[in-house]
């Protein structure tokens, strides 16, 4: 296993230096220029160029491609030309409420949909099913602003239920803040009113981002116990008189489990990247507004920082996952 | 003089947040109390806000704020926009104000007393010995010299404009309530140019201590403040959260009936959201409301629209230099054909129309003068048939920021008038990093654009600005601001003029006649003020329109009594 993670350890910089290279050329050829965006609208033409010169910009593309990487691998992210803030800090800031909105619409996704993929499949082409197919293929296709925006008017316009917008109670204290993961926070310094008010700001984001968590995982699980309830080995268990009960639990779950277990990870690396509609709407101050906002204003560093991060990010869940697979069937072997 | 409660109620009035009888009642009883005041011997104290107001003893409240755009930074030499000049009028004072309401007067903040020598070129500052920075320690001339010398030193931003008049070694202090700034160029509006300027005064001992690798304290900066305005930071957590909190003795006072305990900024960048905050009691103000939600707003209880017309002006710019709009003619036959009513519905007549170049709220602006192109159908086939292009059968570009529906509605609205010419206008909505990097030079330009744009107001500035051929025929090419790139000797050498000019009959000669050359060569149709439209609850009290698109939380407090 130690050599198996390892070769997945050594092969992560090769992804980057690739997502590097893509992401750099891509960040250079669209059209625009952001340095002249970034010295405003009255700017001299020597501004211009002192901008320029201060972020590099005036040097050839390979040797400004591998001054990046230079500071990258000594911990330096960069700088934002459109307001000088250091982006490696900022990275971190937006990402933690990304990782905090992920896990929580994970948990709710999983809450929901790994019931709901079983009382559909229990009762197929019944009531039950039909319902839970409806409920899980419009949570899949109907836009998640759309619904953040309806949730907003009913639940915090309307009803006054729930914050319309943001991440804290603007007349409440901040919370202390430790891993950036405010739920964890409060509770980690047992600021239990903190951690009500926490929660009622995520409440709303993460209904939405986690819809789509539901869909999927309903619909793949779904899929994959009707197809194993067809199995022989099943029908066997049927006609030993083994209870129904644990032919699911022991049975059934076990045996699907493994594809809803890779299409989570594959959910849980997507949510990780951000969520920029959700956060825009509902102004959650996460890594896909932070990434969005740098590529409308072409500020490369934050483009590259925020590309790359989430690109890290993404192969770690990865690796993650894949030693899952080995916890939950142990004849998958590291190779 | 008139006391400042009856100045607010007049104010209150105006905007529509008290009625007719409410105001006649509040004023009737005023003028009882100061009547039984002087009869008991008490009248110097009407002259007192708190002892006159009906809203005394109102306690301090924390007001929250829904703005549209994050506070990108603080750094007092870097960038500006809205967001960021409304958090420093807060945290720094400086030399004016500039927010005591429309057209903007200059006002004395840090500067007491100020005086030019004849020609304009050497400015002398007599600097107040009352501010205190938030450590405490005094604020004195030295601050000021350091804080425009640093802006003037980093060339950033802040200091485009100033640039153009000043430099590092032009700004001194004999003493430490005096500054004087010897100008490069003379430059009779200068004080209004540092009063729109609004350099904040930042403590030098405060940004050297912070100094990082002779950054004067920039990276520090970015998120911390070392000024002496009338709120100081209380959490700042970028992206998230912007929270002030009052200095209760602040060296200027409060001049409304109350104050605020502190401000929170909260970024919302949805207009829906901020509309919605709004509605919910969320936000106590939501700022750029659309202005479709203005008649939601207005109809619910407890809060209302303020829309008013600043300083952004959004044009029609042709390329005059290539394709079918460098033809006169063309120009014209666009700008004829273009129905500004049509485009007024489609904003629900919130749309105050330029008639020339310069705007309301700028110097030389007529507001006598009639739009210079009005939608005539019979003048735009004159003028068509007076170009090579009277035949149609081609297409052309009309260019506007990606997602901005009043931007599109022209473009339609202009598409939908030269289908009946033969002419087929492709609408193509682009990010505004393309259209700025689109600016640079004509090859790269379109033939229109739709582009909004936001000057000091200062004539010169805004002329020249758009329609100098030195702001765009140069070597590292031109701004948004130049997109037509207009040229005509004639007008460069006026404007040339304009600039060094201390005669102010002269000055005001050359914008009429600029002006009126302008429009004669319709590099652009100048077509509508924008609106700056603010939801503000009827608990917020104190509001002056300034021009901007944010407040000043300064005038503002706090009262649930009504």
């Amino acid at each position: 296993m130690l050599r198996y993670l390892g070769r997945r350890l050594l092969l992560i910089p090769v992804v980057l230096i690739g997502l590097s290279i893509l992401t750099f050329t891509i960040a250079r050829i669209v059209p625009g220029d952001p340095v002249k965006l970034a010295a405003g609208p009255q700017a001299r033409p020597e501004q211009v160029e002192r901008l320029r010169a201060d972020f590099g910009l005036d040097r050839p593309l390979i040797e400004q491609y591998f001054t990046y990487m230079g500071g990258l691998i000594q911990g330096n992210w960069g700088y934002s030309i459109s307001n000088r803030r250091a982006v490696g800090p900022d990275l971190v800031r937006y990402f933690m409420a990304t990782l905090e909105l992920t896990i929580l619409s994970t948990i709710i996704g999983i809450s929901i949909g790994i019931p709901l993929a079983i009382i559909s499949a229990r009762w197929r082409d019944r009531f039950p099913d039909h319902g839970a197919r409806f409920f899980s293929i419009g949570a899949g296709s109907i836009p998640v602003f759309w619904i953040a925006i309806v949730l907003q008017i009913v639940l915090a316009q309307n009803l006054r239920l729930l914050p319309v917008s943001g991440r804290v109670d603007p007349r409440a204290d901040f919370p202390e803040i430790i891993t950036g993961m405010l739920l964890v926070d409060t509770l980690l310094r047992g600021n239990l009113s903190g951690f009500g008010t926490a929660l009622r700001y995520i409440i709303i984001p993460a209904i939405c981002q986690s819809l789509l968590v539901i869909s999927v995982v309903t619909r793949q699980l779904r899929g994959d116990l009707l197809d194993m309830m067809n199995k022989d080995f099943v029908r066997v268990a049927r006609a030993n008189g083994i209870p129904e009960r644990l032919i699911w639990m022991r049975y059934l779950m076990k045996n699907t489990l493994i594809a809803t277990v890779s299409m989570l990870g594959f959910l849980i690396g997507y949510q990780l990247g951000g969520a920029p509609l959700i956060e825009y709407v509902l102004d959650w101050p996460g890594i896909g507004q932070y990434a969005l906002k740098a590529a409308l204003l072409l500020d490369f560093q934050p483009i590259m920082g925020a590309t790359l991060f989430v690109g890290c990010v993404i192969v770690v869940v990865n690796l993650l996952t894949d030693l899952v697979y080995r916890r939950i069937d142990p004849r998958i072997g590291f190779k | 003089m008139t006391p400042p409660v009856v100045n607010n109620l007049i104010a209150e009035f105006r905007a529509g947040r008290m009625s007719r009888r409410q105001f006649l009642a509040m004023l009737t009883t005023l003028g009882a109390t100061a009547a039984a005041g002087t009869v008991l011997g008490y009248a110097p104290a009407l002259r007192s806000t708190a002892a006159l107001s009906p809203l005394k003893q109102i306690d301090p409240k924390v007001l929250i704020y829904g703005g549209g755009q994050d506070v990108a930074t603080i750094d007092p030499s870097d960038r500006v926009d809205y967001s960021i000049s409304a958090i420093m009028r807060q945290l720094y004072d400086r030399l004016f104000r500039f927010e005591g309401g429309w057209p903007q007067p200059i006002e004395a903040g840090l500067c007491q007393e100020w005086s030019s020598n004849e020609d304009a070129s050497v400015w002398t500052f007599t600097i107040t010995d009352q501010a205190k920075f938030h450590d405490g320690s005094p604020l004195t001339a030295m601050d000021v010299v350091y804080s425009y010398q640093r802006t003037l030193r980093f060339q950033r931003q802040r200091s485009s404009l100033l640039s153009a008049y000043l430099s590092v070694d032009g700004v001194t202090a004999p003493d430490a309530t005096t500054v004087v700034m010897t100008l490069t160029t003379p430059y009779p509006a200068f004080d209004r140019l540092l009063a729109f300027l609004e350099q904040p005064i930042v403590s030098e001992a405060i940004a050297t201590a912070n100094e990082v690798d002779g950054d004067e304290g920039a990276a520090w900066l970015v998120d911390h403040e070392a000024g002496s305005g009338p709120f100081k930071i209380a959490n700042w957590q970028v992206g998230t959260v912007y929270e002030l909190e009052a200095v209760p003795d602040y060296w200027q006072g409060w001049p409304g009936a109350g104050r605020l305990s502190g401000v929170v900024w909260q970024k919302s960048e949805d207009a829906g959201t901020r509309k919605s905050g709004l509605l919910s009691g969320n936000f106590d103000i939501s700022d750029t409301i659309s202005v479709t939600d203005v008649e939601e707003i207005n109809s619910t209880a407890g809060i209302a629209a303020a829309v008013n017309f600043g300083l952004l002006g959004g044009y029609l710019k042709y390329n005059t230099q290539e394709g079918p709009t460098a033809d006169l003619n063309f120009r014209k036959f666009l700008n004829y054909s273009f129905n500004r009513q049509a485009f007024a519905d489609s904003q629900l007549g919130f749309v105050n129309a330029m008639t020339g170049p310069i705007p309301e709220g700028i110097p030389g602006y007529d507001p006598n003068a009639e739009p210079q192109y009005t939608y005539d159908p019979a003048a735009a086939r004159a003028a068509l048939d007076a170009s090579p292009y009277k035949d149609g059968g081609f297409s052309i570009d009309f260019v506007y920021v990606s997602g901005l529906d009043f931007e599109e509605a022209a473009g339609l609205i202009l598409l939908d008038e030269l289908r009946a010419y033969n002419i087929t206008l492709n609408l193509i909505p682009k990010n505004w990093p393309d259209i700025v990097g689109g600016c640079s030079v004509p090859a790269g330009g379109a033939p229109i654009a739709f582009i909004f744009d936001q000057f000091p107001p200062l004539a010169d500035t805004w002329l020249i600005e758009k329609y100098s051929s030195k702001s765009w025929d140069r070597p590292t090419g031109g701004s948004y601001q130049a997109c037509s790139f207009y040229k005509n000797d004639e007008v460069d050498a006026l404007l040339d003029e304009l600039r060094v000019t201390v005669d102010a009959a002269r000055s005001e000669e050359i914008v009429v006649m600029v002006q009126s050359m302008i429009a004669a060569d319709a590099p652009d149709l100048p077509l509508y003020v924008a609106p700056n439209v603010l939801g503000l609850s009827n608990r917020v009290k104190g509001f002056t329109y300034f021009g901007d698109i944010s407040v000043d939380f300064w005038r503002l407090w706090i009262d649930d009594a009504t």
